[in-house]
This record gives C-alpha cells, sequence and structure tokens, in this order.
C-alpha cells in the first residue's frame, strides 16, 4: 500500500491536480463564481479543442518529437471537408463530414510521416515547413473565407448535450456535442495506447528505438502511423471548432500550438520522450484553460492573461530543476557537468 | 564433444571497407569461449552475422549441427541464438513487466495486451536466474547491474542455447561482476553455451574455457585457455610486443616539490581524504565503481564541490569553484567518459584540441585567427602521433585510441602542472594503450605531476609510483613503490 | 603559404539558388521586377525578419532556440514608441531603452535556460507569453503610434539608394559574423551547442555563454523593432506572430543545424534574401494571393533539408572509408 502511495507521489500528474485544486479554492473564495454551473460548463466547453490537440501532441512528443502542424491540419482538412460537403450538397449523418476531414488530415499527416520516416529529420522542424506549406494551400490555393456550415453540421452544432443557467448571474452556458466526440477520442486513445502492442510500441520507440527495433515492433511503420493519426485527430478538433463556432473561420486556428504543448508537458509529458500520459493531457490543459478562462473572476483584467500564463509555464518547468539544485546534492552520484 | 556453432570463412565488407576477410569460429556446446580483438578487428561484425543481422558476402554458418545458407534475425532467435548487447536493449521508461514480455509477445505475433499473461512470462524469465526485481519499477530506476540482469532473464525465455555477449563487465562494479560470472556458471551447467566479446584479461582468463583472438578482419589463433598467457595475449592482440617489465623499472624515484596537497577533503561521493603530490610524480587513485574515485578527481577539477577540508595548489589554498579556476591554476582533467565529456565528436580535430588555448591565441577583443589554431593543433597531432589524414575531419572518424589521444593533446595543449586522468585507457585498443603509459612516464620526467584515477590494476601498477586505495568513499590503503602490487591492491580495496 | 577563401559549402549553394532565383525574377518579370523602388522595399522588410532569424539563428547555434524574438521585438518597439510619443527629443533614449530591454530579455530568458536548466524552447514559450503580455498591458492592447517625424523619415532614407534600414541589417550581419566567425567567445557558442557537458569540462563557463548569446538574440530583435517602428510608424502586442515559424525555417534554410553546433551568420543572411527575392516575386503577378509564399517556403525548408542530407550523406560515406 505505501508503495502504491509512494508512486502516485511521485508522478508529476499528481501534483498538477493538487495545483488545479488550489487555484479552483482560491478562485471561488474570491469570486464565488468558480464553482457555478455556468463556469464549469465554460471550462469544459473551452476544452474541447485544446484537449483534442493535445492527444496529437502526446503521440508526437512521446514517441518523436514536438509536431507544430496539427492546428494547420486541422484548417485545412475541415475546410476541404466543409467545402465538399457545400459543393456536393451532402445532407446525410453529420460524421460523414467528420469521416471526409479525417480523410484528408491522414493525408496531409502522412506526408509528416513520410519525411520523417523516410529522412530522420528533426520532426519541429518538418512540421514547422508543413505547417507553412498547409497554410499557403489553404490561404492562397483555396483562398479560404469564411464560410457556414453544411446544413447537417448547422443541426448537429445546435445540438446540445446540456444546457444550464446560473441562477444568481441570470448567465448561461451549454455544452456542445463536440465534447462527446472529445470524450471517444479519449476513450479509444487509452485503449490503444494502454491495451494494444501497437500502442504500446508508440512508448517503446520513444523509449529506445533501437531497443524497440531488436525487439520486434517495426518502428518505421508505427512513427507513420502516429502522424497519420496526429492527422485524423486534428481534423476532427478542426471541425469540433467549426461546429462550436457555428461558422469556418479560417484564420482563428493558426497559433495554437505553443499553448498546447506548454500543457501536455505541464502534464508530466516529457521533451525528451517516452513518458506522458492521458490524464496529464487533460490536467495541463484544464489548468491553462483554467487560467484563461477564470481569471477574469478574480478581477484580473484580460491584458494580464498572457502574463499569467507565461508565468505559469516558467514556474512550472522550473520546479524540477529547482528541486534537484536544492535537494539531490547530498547523493554520491555526482554529475560533472550540466547542460549550459 | 559437440560443437553449437560453426562458421567457416565468414566475409562482409562495407562499401570499400574490408571488416571480416575470412573467419572462422568454432564453439563447442557447453563452454564458455571469449572473442577478443583491438577495435575494428571485426568482432562486433562477426557477431552481428552469427545473429543474422548482417549478411554475409562469403562463407558458412552452421548452427547446432543444421546449416544456415542464410540467417535472418528470427532464424537466429529460433535456433537459439541471443545476442546481449552492451546498452542492453531495454526500455527505459517501461516497465521490468514490458521489458522482459515484449520481445516474446511479438515474436508470436500478438496484437494486444494481456496484462496478466506479461506478468507471467515476466515471472518466469527471472525465475531462471533467480533473480529478484519490482516488476512493476521503471526501468529507468534501477541500477545498470540489474538491467543487464533483465537482459539475461529475457534472453533465456526463448530457449536461448548460445547466448552472446557483449562487453559484459564495462559497467559493472566488482560485486556485480562477480554476481554476473556465478550466473554464467549456472547458465553452463544447464548446458547453455556463453560467447562473450571482452578485452579485460583478468576475466578472459578467470571464466573462458577456450578464446579466439582476431585481428584486422582475420582470425590470428584459436585455442584452451589454460594455454594462453598474459603476454601471448596482448602479441596476438596487436602483432606487437610489449615490455611492461621495462615501463615498471624505469619509473622515476625522485620528485621535485610539492605541488598539490590534499587536507581532509570531503565532498558528495567521498570523505576525509588527504595525500600530497610532486613535481614529476605519478600517483594512482583506485578502487571499484562507486568508491568515490571519480567524485574525487572531479573536486581537484571545480566539477564537486567540497563540503570540508582543503585543497592547497603549490603551497596556496585554492578555492575551485569552476572549471576555469582549475585551469588557471595549471590542472587539466581527461575525463571518464570520452566521448560524452571529452569530445565534440562533430567538430573538428582542430577545434577538439585547441578549445583550451582560445584565451591564450585571441589577441584584442577576442579576435583568433585561423591558422594559429590550425598551428597549433597540428603540432600535437604530430607530437602524440595521431592517425588520421587530415585534422579538419571530425574527431568521431578517429578510432578510440586516438580519440583518446586528441582528449589529452586538448590539455597538454595548456601546459598544466597537474594532470588528472580518469580512465585513460578505456576502450583504447593495446598498442595505443602502451603508448599513452609511455607518454605518461615521459611527461613526469620532464617534470609534471600525474593522478591516474583507474580501476584496471595492471594499468595502476604499470604507470604509478604509488597509489591510494579508496572503498566507499573512504582511503583504505596507501601503497608506496615496492607494496604496489595486485595482491596488496585487492586487499586494500576491500 | 597562399591563403585560401574558404567558402562554406553551404553558403556557396545558397549564393547559387539566390543568383538563379534573381535570374529568373529578372527574365520572367524583366521591368516590373528590377525596378529600384522594388528592390528597395525588399531591403527594408528584409532587415526586420532578417534580424530576428540571426538571432534566432544564434540560439539554435548554442544548442537551443528562441521562440520570444518577435515579442521581444513588439515589446522594444512599443517601449520605444511610448517614449518618443510625448517627445521629439527623447528618439535617442528611446533607442536604447529598446536595446536595453531587448537585452533584459534575453539575459531573461538565458537566465531561465542556464540557471534554472528549463529546456529553451519551454522557457522561451513561456517568456515570449509573459513578454507578449506585458506589451499588452503597457500599450492597453491597442496600436502605439505617433513616433516624431525625424523617426519615421529615417524608415524611409536611402543612402545612394539603399535603404538606411537594409544598411543597418548588413552592419548588423557584419558584425554579427565577425564575432561568431572570428572571435573565441563565437567558437565558444558552437562548442556549447555542439556538446554542453563537454564544453563544461574543457573549462568553458556554459552559463555565461548562454546568457550572452541570448542577450544578443534579445538586442538584435530589439534592433527589428525599432527598424519596424520606423517603416511602419506603429507597434502591437501581436503583431508579426507568424514570423516566429518564418525566423527558424529561415536559420535553417540558411545552414543552422536544429541540434546545435552548426551555421554561418552569412548563410542566415542569404536565406532571407532569397525568400525576400522570391516574397517580391510573387508580388508582381497580381493575380498570385501573397499566402502562396508561405507555401513555397515550406516546400524551401523540406527541400534544402533533403538537398543537405543527401550532400552530407555522401561527404561522410567519403569520410567513413578515408578515414578508417
Amino acid at each position: 500500500m505505501k508503495k502504491q502511495m509512494n508512486k502516485v507521489l511521485r508522478q508529476t500528474e499528481f501534483w498538477v491536480f493538487l495545483i488545479i485544486i488550489f487555484l479552483a479554492l482560491i478562485i471561488q473564495a474570491r469570486s464565488g463564481a468558480f464553482f457555478a454551473n455556468n463556469n464549469i460548463v465554460d471550462i469544459m466547453r473551452s476544452m474541447i479543442c485544446p484537449s483534442l490537440y493535445a492527444v496529437c501532441a502526446l503521440l508526437a512528443f512521446v514517441s518523436t518529437g514536438p509536431d507544430v502542424s496539427f492546428p494547420l491540419v486541422a484548417a485545412l482538412s475541415s475546410y476541404l471537408a466543409i467545402t465538399i460537403s457545400i459543393k456536393i450538397n451532402y445532407d446525410g449523418p453529420w460524421f460523414v463530414v467528420y469521416l471526409i476531414g479525417m480523410f484528408f488530415g491522414a493525408l496531409m499527416g502522412a506526408l509528416n510521416g513520410f519525411i520523417i520516416v523516410k529522412y530522420k529529420f528533426p520532426s519541429l522542424i518538418v512540421t514547422l515547413g508543413t505547417s507553412s506549406l498547409f497554410s499557403g494551400i489553404l490561404l492562397g490555393t483555396f483562398e479560404a473565407a469564411r464560410m457556414d456550415l453544411p446544413a447537417t453540421l448547422q443541426r448537429f452544432a445546435e445540438l446540445s448535450l446540456l444546457t444550464v443557467k446560473n441562477e444568481k448571474t441570470g448567465l448561461g452556458s451549454t455544452l456542445p456535442m463536440p465534447f462527446l466526440i472529445l470524450v471517444a477520442v479519449y476513450i479509444a486513445a487509452y485503449l490503444v495506447l494502454n491495451y494494444t502492442m501497437v500502442g504500446r510500441g508508440v512508448y517503446a520507440i520513444g523509449g529506445d528505438e533501437i531497443s524497440a527495433e531488436r525487439a520486434g515492433f517495426n518502428v518505421k511503420k508505427i512513427r507513420f502511423g502516429i502522424f497519420v493519426v496526429n492527422g485524423m485527430i486534428a481534423s476532427i478538433a478542426g471541425l469540433c471548432y467549426a461546429v462550436m463556432s457555428m461558422r469556418y473561420l479560417p484564420n482563428e486556428y493558426a497559433g495554437g500550438e505553443m499553448v498546447v504543448i506548454a500543457a501536455i508537458i505541464l502534464g508530466g509529458t516529457r521533451m525528451t520522450g517516452g513518458i506522458g500520459t492521458l490524464k496529464g493531457c487533460i490536467l495541463g490543459t484544464l489548468l491553462l484553460t483554467m487560467v484563461t478562462n477564470s481569471l477574469i473572476l478574480v478581477g484580473i483584467s484580460v491584458y494580464w492573461q498572457k502574463v499569467f500564463i507565461g508565468a505559469i509555464i516558467i514556474i512550472g518547468t522550473a520546479i524540477p530543476a529547482i528541486q534537484s539544485i536544492f535537494g539531490k546534492n547530498k547523493g554520491k552520484k555526482v554529475k560533472g557537468g550540466e547542460a549550459a | 564433444m559437440e560443437n553449437i556453432l560453426s562458421v567457416k570463412g565468414i566475409k562482409k565488407s562495407f562499401g570499400g571497407v574490408h571488416a571480416l576477410k575470412g573467419v572462422d569460429l568454432t564453439i563447442r556446446k557447453g563452454e564458455t569461449h571469449c572473442l577478443a580483438g583491438e577495435n575494428g578487428c571485426g568482432k562486433s561484425t562477426i557477431i552481428k552475422v552469427i545473429s543474422g543481422f548482417y549478411k554475409p558476402d562469403g562463407g558458412t554458418i552452421k548452427v547446432d549441427g543444421r546449416d544456415y545458407p542464410v540467417m535472418t534475425p528470427a532464424d537466429a532467435i529460433k535456433a537459439g541464438v541471443q545476442v546481449i548487447y552492451q546498452d542492453f536493449s531495454i526500455f527505459p521508461n517501461l516497465t521490468v513487466i514490458e521489458n522482459l514480455a515484449f520481445n516474446q509477445v511479438l515474436a508470436n505475433g500478438k496484437k494486444f495486451v494481456n496484462k496478466k499473461e506479461f506478468r507471467k512470462i515476466a515471472e518466469e524469465a527471472v525465475a531462471k536466474i533467480n533473480f529478484n526485481v519490482d516488476m512493476d519499477a521503471l526501468v529507468e530506476t534501477l541500477p545498470v547491474a540489474d538491467k543487464q540482469l533483465i537482459a539475461i532473464s529475457r534472453a533465456l525465455l526463448d530457449n536461448a542455447k548460445l547466448i552472446i555477449m557483449d562487453e559484459p563487465t564495462t559497467a559493472l562494479t566488482k560485486k556485480e561482476v562477480k554476481r554476473l560470472f556465478e550466473i554464467i556458471a549456472d547458465l553452463k551447467k544447464n548446458g547453455i553455451t556463453i560467447l562473450f566479446v571482452s578485452h579485460k584479461l583478468d576475466e578472459v582468463f578467470e571464466i573462458s574455457d577456450s578464446i579466439t583472438i582476431l585481428r584486422s578482419g582475420e582470425n590470428v589463433i584459436s585455442c584452451p585457455a589454460s594455454e594462453m598467457t598474459e603476454e601471448k595475449f596482448a602479441y596476438y592482440m596487436t602483432g606487437r610486443h610489449f615490455d611492461n617489465q621495462e615501463l615498471a623499472d624505469n619509473k622515476k624515484r625522485t620528485y621535485g616539490e610539492e605541488v598539490l596537497s590534499v587536507e581532509n577533503l570531503s565532498a558528495p561521493g567521498f570523505e576525509d581524504i588527504s595525500f600530497k603530490l610532486h613535481k614529476g610524480e605519478i600517483l594512482g587513485v583506485t578502487g571499484q565503481l562507486g568508491s568515490g574515485r571519480t567524485e574525487l578527481s572531479l573536486s581537484l577539477f571545480g566539477l564537486n564541490r567540497p563540503t570540508a577540508g582543503r585543497i592547497m595548489v603549490e603551497g596556496k589554498e585554492a578555492k575551485l569553484t569552476d572549471v576555469s579556476k582549475a585551469e588557471e591554476l595549471g590542472i587539466a582533467l581527461v575525463p571518464e567518459d570520452r566521448l560524452t565529456e571529452g569530445l565534440f565528436l562533430p567538430q573538428s580535430i582542430i577545434k577538439n584540441i585547441t578549445v583550451t588555448r582560445f584565451d591564450a591565441l585571441a589577441g584584442r577583443l577576442g579576435f583568433i585567427r585561423e591558422d594559429s589554431l590550425v598551428e597549433e593543433s597540428a603540432k600535437w597531432v604530430k607530437e602524440l602521433g595521431v592517425a588520421t589524414k587530415n585534422h579538419e575531419f571530425p574527431v568521431q572518424t578517429l578510432s578510440g585510441g586516438n580519440q583518446q589521444k586528441v582528449v589529452l593533446a586538448k590539455w597538454l595543449a595548456n601546459n598544466p602542472k597537474i594532470l588528472i586522468l580518469n580512465g585513460p585507457t578505456v576502450g583504447v585498443d593495446i598498442g595505443a594503450k602502451y603508448d599513452i603509459h609511455k607518454l605518461l612516464h615521459k611527461l613526469a620526467a620532464d617534470g609534471m605531476a600525474i593522478i591516474v584515477v583507474s580501476d584496471d590494476t595492471a594499468e595502476v601498477i604499470a604507470t604509478c609510483d604509488s597509489a591510494i586505495v579508496m572503498h566507499d568513499g573512504r582511503i583504505t590503503g596507501i601503497l608506496e613503490k615496492e607494496d604496489l602490487t595486485e595482491a596488496k591492491l585487492a586487499e586494500a580495496a576491500i | 603559404m597562399k591563403k585560401k577563401l574558404k567558402i562554406d559549402d553551404n553558403i556557396f549553394r545558397l549564393i547559387i539558388i539566390l543568383v538563379v532565383f534573381l535570374l529568373i525574377a529578372g527574365i520572367t518579370k524583366g521591368n516590373s521586377f528590377l525596378k529600384v523602388s522594388i528592390f528597395q522595399t525588399m531591403g527594408r522588410q528584409m532587415a526586420e525578419y532578417g534580424l530576428m532569424a540571426v538571432g534566432c539563428g544564434i540560439c539554435m547555434i548554442s544548442g537551443g532556440i528562441d521562440l520570444s524574438c518577435v515579442y521581444v521585438a513588439n515589446l522594444c518597439g512599443i517601449s520605444a514608441a511610448l517614449l518618443m510619443q510625448k517627445n521629439e527629443n527623447a528618439i535617442l533614449p528611446a533607442i536604447l531603452l529598446a536595446i536595453v530591454i531587448g537585452a533584459a530579455c534575453g539575459a531573461f530568458n538565458g537566465f531561465l535556460i542556464s540557471y534554472l536548466r528549463i529546456p529553451p524552447m519551454l522557457a522561451t514559450l513561456g517568456s515570449y507569453q509573459l513578454f507578449q503580455g506585458i506589451s499588452v498591458v503597457i500599450s492597453n492592447g491597442s496600436t502605439v503610434s505617433g513616433a516624431p517625424e525625424k523617426y519615421t523619415d529615417f524608415g524611409m532614407k536611402t543612402v545612394a539608394g539603399i535603404p538606411a534600414a537594409f544598411l543597418v541589417f548588413v552592419l548588423i550581419i557584419i558584425i554579427m559574423s565577425v564575432v561568431m566567425g572570428k572571435t573565441k567567445f563565437g567558437a565558444r557558442v558552437f562548442l556549447v551547442g555542439t556538446n554542453a557537458k563537454c564544453a563544461t569540462f574543457a573549462g568553458i563557463k556554459n552559463k555565461s555563454i548562454i546568457i550572452k548569446t541570448y542577450m544578443i538574440s534579445g538586442i538584435v530583435s530589439g534592433c527589428a523593432g525599432l527598424l519596424s517602428l520606423a517603416r511602419i510608424n506603429s507597434a502591437k502586442a501581436d503583431f508579426g506572430t507568424s514570423y516566429t515559424m518564418q525566423c527558424i525555417l529561415i536559420a535553417v534554410l540558411g545552414g543552422v543545424n536544429p541540434n546545435g553546433g552548426f551555421g554561418t551568420i552569412p548563410g542566415i543572411a542569404i536565406a532571407v534574401l532569397i525568400l525576400q527575392v522570391l516574397s517580391s516575386y510573387l508580388n508582381t503577378f497580381p493575380d498570385v494571393s501573397n499566402y502562396y509564399r508561405d507555401c513555397i517556403w515550406g516546400i524551401a525548408l523540406i527541400g534544402v533539408l533533403i538537398l543537405n542530407h543527401v550532400i552530407n550523406k555522401k561527404k561522410s560515406d567519403k569520410l567513413a572509408k578515408m578515414g578508417s
């Protein structure tokens, strides 16, 4: 039993969880509005897209390295899905639009995967390049502009899982259907990563690629597959965003990648690979979403948001470093020289 | 007696390089066979051919009586051949269970994770060598010796008949080596054959039944261990005769003034160390892994801040807060891990040698002339005999011994008063090893004070005038001159 | 001994690519491209992100990365604008202020990376949010303008037909090339980027080198912000957010190895030239959207990476045969 306790205490996810509770209590104390139903639903709503992106970032970081192309894959694939649906006057079930989007997302992910697997270039640089490429295609070739959603998605967007109204303030909030999609994706990801050999392979490759090869994992196939899956998840996120905004807005996608990466690192994913959990993704995203959404409840103006986010990222990533400066110097093992 | 493995006339080339020129290797069932040779002799290539990793350009492979015109890694495993590489092929970020079970699960084509089944496989594996370990621990948290045992247990799962171990004792303490040898003896009792690659003389003689030595891709000799001697071994490995006795006889006995005095020094890793060092003296610091000898060398170089005691350099107290302070005082350290601590691998030999000379060679405003660097580097390449066609090439193109010479050159260029070397000839061929030892003698004769930190007792005896022995962070013995023998060193180390 | 002028292979390749593009542009678009005014506009725009690319490139050579270049530039631009708004005589102090702020931001980054051991990507990710946040607060979230005429005139000034801004860029390129290529500081930056541990063992003061490196990046970014202010007479907290990726692209295109230890400043400068020529060339086609530039940059980056990969592989294969 003590062993279990120790294990939990050592996990980063546990501490992030505590910080979240702590922050929530503070905000509640100062504003009385944190645990209000509309605020909670607002937070859940705001978390949908970043959490989906977080899965992409997680898969990439654990196995290979940073992937910064997912926002643009999302933008371009959802553009294609929506435009095609409108052109062919599609009026069937909503998920077929998603399937079209996933098809294009998979293609784009395949491009990433192919270059990274064949040439072994750093994934950061490759996805930077493809991100530019996709942006150019979206805004240049297609000259994408704001669009209305096809009827089937419009109907889907108007559905809601849950609607709440805060009696005190009269403010309401709805939890849209994409939340269910988020849950479905996480359940699928959880099952695959923990209960299939391919999923364990993702971690194995990130742990030691050569050992993975020797053990019998098909490293190339798995890595390629990871980027294809990333593309598909990104496209799902892209369509969810359009659905939640009730329109397709091409310029809203770019730029979200860095905060997502910060979120998963705060949630315990290691930059060097091999380690990272889905619950860490959720916790990290929740933390940063809370900061963005709820600071205003405490009277901190929106202007200060970025300062807070920046400070949290810096403090969050500095803690392991400070720990080692103060604590570990007593041990017998001494490292000769640290990086920088 | 049957043979478990018989390969004949194996040829393998890469590009224009002939790694194997027709190598034979015969291993009898149940024996412990050592494969030895200098860097580049072809021993890792022949192992990769036997395990199916490389396809030979010529020759035959017979495992347990069956011919294999083509050998794939899967064939090798089915035939009972298992290789344990130096890096153990483990996943540091996964649990012990997963590390043990994955190979078999993947080989059986399973697609889903069945945690119960994995645990069963894992427990079966560790039972084979009575290895007690926390199954759910992440392998990165385990000590090196345990990682190796995981690799061995995993190998045994597949009904291994022949286990090939590549330099198995490099990162182990003496105790752990002993445990490994006991396991090897156990495996032998169960009829498993072991082929291990090593260049450590004492181990080769301790556990092997037969020895095969390769040089430059060809066989030199295969014989029972009983027919081999230390001198013959060195001769067969390199083709040169070494007179270690000559080295020992030529040791300087008269020193200059005291240049370093360590008084009751304590720091993370060791406690209460005191000794003195004089000009022209070569002092050995020896002890097993974990004795604190590396930490001591780092403290003398500014990389391990002392918590008590003092260091006196040429009579004045020295506060070695960082490496540049140590450098200013004329102290130099050739570090333990050449590849990560001593060399900028992708950079040129020039840059690697001249890095310590930037301040000296720079003019006003910090400008350095390229040709002054080239000149300096050329001088040292010649002086130390670094074998390279062009010192603008990246240092990673050099062999281990030559790389070590570059690391030495880097510090000799600064004309240090005190030269500390930690494991100066690890991973260096016998030829370069001898050259480096001779060089140390010459430097001492010219007045340099030298400290050789090493766990290789033969090396300490060949180079040092006296030695301090450390164990568990403290000095357990000081041996001088005639007392410096293998026996006394071993005694003091425990 | 004859002194050979050694030009890095990579730089040579880039120069060839530049010449080829100029030829194509000149031939196909003749008069509308080869106008002095186009080159002048190019020169001005290029200076800004060229400087940031140099800053980012130097940090990459040191083994890290600087994601905060653009935001440091904005913060410096905003600060200078605010100071100059009130008072026409405050131009010089405003410029100095911008440079000091740039240096301070850089030093902060360097501190996070070297003393707190935060991985550079994360440190500059956090710091850029911080800098952007501070920019928002001091500018009240709006655009700051109203810089005195004397200052904005500089933005349009030319010397013998060459924009002053471009001359500033060239000057800084020359200084940085010399610093990185011919001084002991520069040599040490390359080595820290190659193997920080070995650098420590070799007596290099890593922390000091890293802080100085990021300070340089901060200062050149600050200069970029000043140039931008002079050109468009406005500074915003979220201006040019897409430039960050472009700067990294340019640096890699220019031969900087993303893993550290290798790269040249002239290479970065030529890469900026190439991309600016491409961009302006596209502009001469009125039907072709500006967004195509992104497309081309993406393809160019990956293309150059593959090209370098293939060439380096041939080189190292040759070395392996010779050296062993």
